[in-house]
């Protein structure tokens, strides 16, 4: 096991971390898959309303590569197709029957899958509507599967500080794991395996698959992160990624010939010691927390996920939901108040003397300024980037130099963003411009 | 404090959209988000932000800004007693340095803030925090003695030019106090230098008004003697209790703002050390190869660190982070060659006694060039991903 070293990031803990049992959710009446948290889709819907589907029946495709479906998590009737604004395609919700029915797939046994070529198993996976669950560095979008890579990275945690812990859902899992990685080696010679440092113990079974330990700060279990820091060369740059849960249910797919529609999700919310959930891909939001008041912002992780409405349901890559606080009052003098119960990196409130989990709210805490050139974003970059210099080069419509500075290293953990005294939307910012310049690329 | 959110809430309107008083919205909105800290729901990730904002950042350099202006007030009444062949008590040298600083203070405060509402009325912008610390570090480096009228024209140069034209705070690239202080010391050079550091002066003979910077060894006295001879012993320049402009004088408040800049991280400690470093080495140079033994040239590095406006200067002029360079290489640098021009140009230049300030923003124009070779060789040093 080699260790990474990233000395940078978010070491403050928060309030909110989920217990380690699971429970079991009831089966839900309805189930979407979400196209909002799918990279760069440009969807084509196979279905419409009224339609009866199975599991594993495709709802609907990505017209830039048709081959990539997305495929229905239940068995029903397509009760909705839901549009946002400029009729982009939001979800598409199926109501579930009683009894569910499986769309059948290829499958091949343990032994078979250890001698099958390549180009089956991607067939296999492409078909079963799993061959999404590979995203390529960068830009993160879906891989392509007539590239090798130079190297697959294995995320065991997935991007949020308290998504599901990989022991949980590793647990009696290691044959199946191993078959995974077993799989990936077909596709690229490197595969890279990470985990936490402090997951290490409840990971033992695992050990011997374990590449890389990374330290248990976040964002150090980010692929971007851990890439900038394993990188020798250029080439390696286009890594490909999966998550642990993720290369679990491709094994599966190709074992039992199903869609597999099981996952293990968390729900973290302040004051809140709430247990793991086993779900269903696309569960409504509202299975998951039921007790959601007008006063709660539900996001799919708090540094780097994506608003999600109420009454709307998980997505595809989405396991994680955060509900923060939304602040009402306004403090009367906050500026100049001790802070003892505030979160924050900086030393500038008496909070940062003690080691207490900290508060989180979905306040800016402060209004837009323009950069003071603080450099506090340098400070906490864990891919060691200048986010003020390259934002700026950005504003001035400088790309060459905004790349030259490492704008693609960005892992958009978002760490840049919170810590900046100005407020500048720095996350957002380079997110947008790595976007632009993907779509502009290819 | 229901109540005074009531007020606000009421008198909301008169200063928005076609309210009589909507040229004054940035005052409005700067008063009312001083008293209730303004709400605004994060709309992209990460959907949590830290505590600290702009607001908070400048209140902790005035915080640490208060040491050394109260000991300023009382060492100006002090002076200004000792000036008129009285000694005062604490109190009393307190009460009469007020009237003084306190002016002084307010005429810099009053007159910046016209300049910046005005700005900001015209931008459609906020009041920007940065103005704060310059509205106070400005006075800080002045004479007591300085009529009111210059304190206003030299705010005011220096908030337009050093900073508004620029487009506002975080966009300049002087330092804006300095810039004032700059401004008023080439223009009215008398009120500046010479004998102007004690109010009341002339009353009482033998009574130097000098800074210790001034003094220079008469026949074959060395300058450690001299120095000593005009009361201004290690011990006194520690302690703050010498001539010098009102912020200036003692090391021993300005190392308490400094200590709490550190410890807060307000301030970049790189610059201070850096420049600490630079100070010393250089006195020490000067000090085994200079010749003059009656010149600062051979004062050595401790009376070159307590003498002058130089702690003062690194501690609250050098850390400003605007004007500063944004990478630690570059903050090494750039403090290391403000200690290295502030020894220069006290024992090199005949012109000019002191050397702080000018050595600052000299170094403020180079730092977006140190920053852009620093980020140079960082990108060259990178895996490249294009």
């Amino acid at each position: 096991m080699e260790k990474v070293n990233i000395f940078k990031g978010f070491k403050t803990r928060l309030k909110g971390e989920p217990d380690l049992s699971i429970i079991k959710l009831p089966k839900p009446s309805t189930i979407a898959v979400s196209a909002l948290d799918i990279p760069f889709i440009r969807p084509r819907i196979l279905v419409k309303d009224g339609d009866k589907v199975k599991i594993g029946s495709p709802l609907f495709y990505d017209k830039q590569n048709p081959d990539i479906q997305y495929l229905c998590p239940g068995a029903g009737v397509v009760q909705k197709i839901v549009f946002g604004a400029r009729r982009r395609l939001h979800e598409v919700v199926v109501q579930l029957f009683e009894k569910e029915y499986h769309v059948e797939f290829e499958s091949l046994t343990k032994k078979a899958l250890g001698t099958a070529d390549t180009q089956k198993i991607i067939d296999i996976l492409i078909k079963g509507g799993l061959w999404q669950c590979l995203r390529r560095l960068p830009a993160r979008d879906t891989a392509d599967p007539k590239i090798q890579p130079p190297l697959i990275i294995v995320c065991l945690n997935e991007n949020d500080m308290f998504a599901p812990h990989p022991g949980l859902y590793l647990e009696n899992e290691t044959s199946f794991f191993e078959l995974g990685l077993s799989l990936l080696r077909k596709i690229s010679k490197r595969v890279v395996v990470a985990a936490r440092k402090n997951h290490l113990e409840k990971l033992a079974p695992l050990n011997t698959n374990i590449t890389h330990v990374i330290p248990d700060l976040y964002p150090a279990w980010n692929p971007g992160a851990i890439l900038f820091h394993i990188k020798k060369t250029a080439d390696e740059n286009n890594a490909w990624y999966v998550t642990g849960q993720h290369l679990l249910l491709m094994v599966k797919l190709i074992l039992t010939g199903h869609y597999p529609i099981e996952r293990i999700a968390t729900v973290s919310r302040e004051n809140d010691k709430k247990p793991h959930l086993l779900i269903r891909q696309g569960m409504p939001v509202k299975s998951l927390a039921p007790s959601l008041g007008k006063n709660d912002l539900i996001t799919s992780g708090m540094f780097s996920g994506r608003i999600i409405a109420p009454d709307s349901h998980m997505g595809f890559f989405e396991n994680t939901l955060n509900i923060l606080k939304i602040k009402n009052e306004e403090e009367f003098l906050g500026f100049i108040r001790p802070g003892t119960a505030k979160t924050t990196v900086s030393n500038t409130f008496l909070s940062c003397l003690f080691d207490k989990p900290g508060q989180a709210d979905c306040d800016t805490h402060g209004e837009e300024r323009a950069c003071i050139n603080c450099a506090c974003c340098h400070r906490i970059c864990p891919n060691d980037l200048m986010p003020n210099f390259i934002m700026k080069a950005l504003h001035g419509d400088d790309l060459e130099d905004a790349l030259d500075m490492g704008l693609l290293d960005c892992c958009n953990c978002g760490l840049c963003s919170y810590t900046c005294p100005c407020k500048i939307e720095l996350a957002h910012i380079f997110q947008d411009a790595m976007n632009a310049y993907h779509k502009d690329k290819e | 404090m229901k109540w005074l959110k009531r007020i606000f809430d009421k008198s909301e309107k008169h200063f928005s959209g076609s309210g009589k008083l909507a040229k004054a919205h940035a005052l409005f909105d700067a008063t009312k988000t001083v008293f209730f800290h303004p709400l605004r729901r994060t709309a992209f990730i990460p959907f949590l932000r830290d505590c600290l904002d702009l607001k908070r950042y400048m209140t902790f350099v005035l915080i640490s800004l208060v040491p050394v202006t109260i000991f300023g007030i009382y060492n100006t009444g002090y002076r200004a007693g000792l000036g008129s062949g009285v000694e005062l008590d604490l109190l009393d040298s307190f009460l009469h340095g007020s009237y003084y600083v306190i002016p002084i203070i307010l005429v810099s405060y009053v007159v910046g803030l016209f300049w910046e509402i005005l700005f900001a009325g015209i931008r459609k912008h906020k009041i920007s925090e940065g103005f704060l610390v310059t509205g106070l570090l400005f006075p800080l480096t002045l004479p007591a003695t300085i009529p009111l009228w210059q304190v206003a024209l030299g705010i005011s140069f220096g908030v337009i030019i050093g900073k508004e034209v620029f487009g506002g705070t975080g966009r300049n690239i002087l330092n804006p106090a300095l810039t004032a202080r700059a401004f008023v010391y080439f223009s009215y050079p008398v009120s500046m230098s010479g004998e102007i550091w004690i109010p009341n002066l002339g009353a009482v003979d033998g009574m130097s008004g000098a800074t210790p910077l001034a003094v220079a060894a008469q026949g074959n006295q060395s300058i450690l003697a001299a120095l000593s001879d005009m009361g201004f012993a290690l011990k006194n320049l520690f302690w703050g209790f010498v001539p010098g402009s009102i912020g200036e004088t003692s090391v021993f408040c300005i190392v308490l703002g400094m200590f709490f800049l550190l410890v807060t991280r307000i301030a970049n400690f790189r610059i201070i050390a850096g420049g600490i470093a630079g100070l010393i080495f250089t006195a020490i140079v000067f000090y085994l190869f200079g010749e003059d033994p009656g010149s600062w040239i051979k004062a050595g590095p401790l009376y070159h660190l307590f003498a002058g406006s130089f702690l003062f200067g690194i501690t609250f002029m050098a850390t400003d982070p605007v004007s500063a360079p944004g990478t630690n290489e570059a903050r090494w640098i750039f403090g290391f060659l403000i200690g290295f021009f502030t020894v220069t140009i006290r024992v090199a230049n005949p012109a000019f006694v002191e050397g702080t300030m000018l050595a600052i923003l000299f170094m403020n124009v180079f730092a977006p060039l140190l920053d852009h070779m620093v980020v140079k060789y960082k990108v060259s040093k990178r895996i490249p991903n294009v």
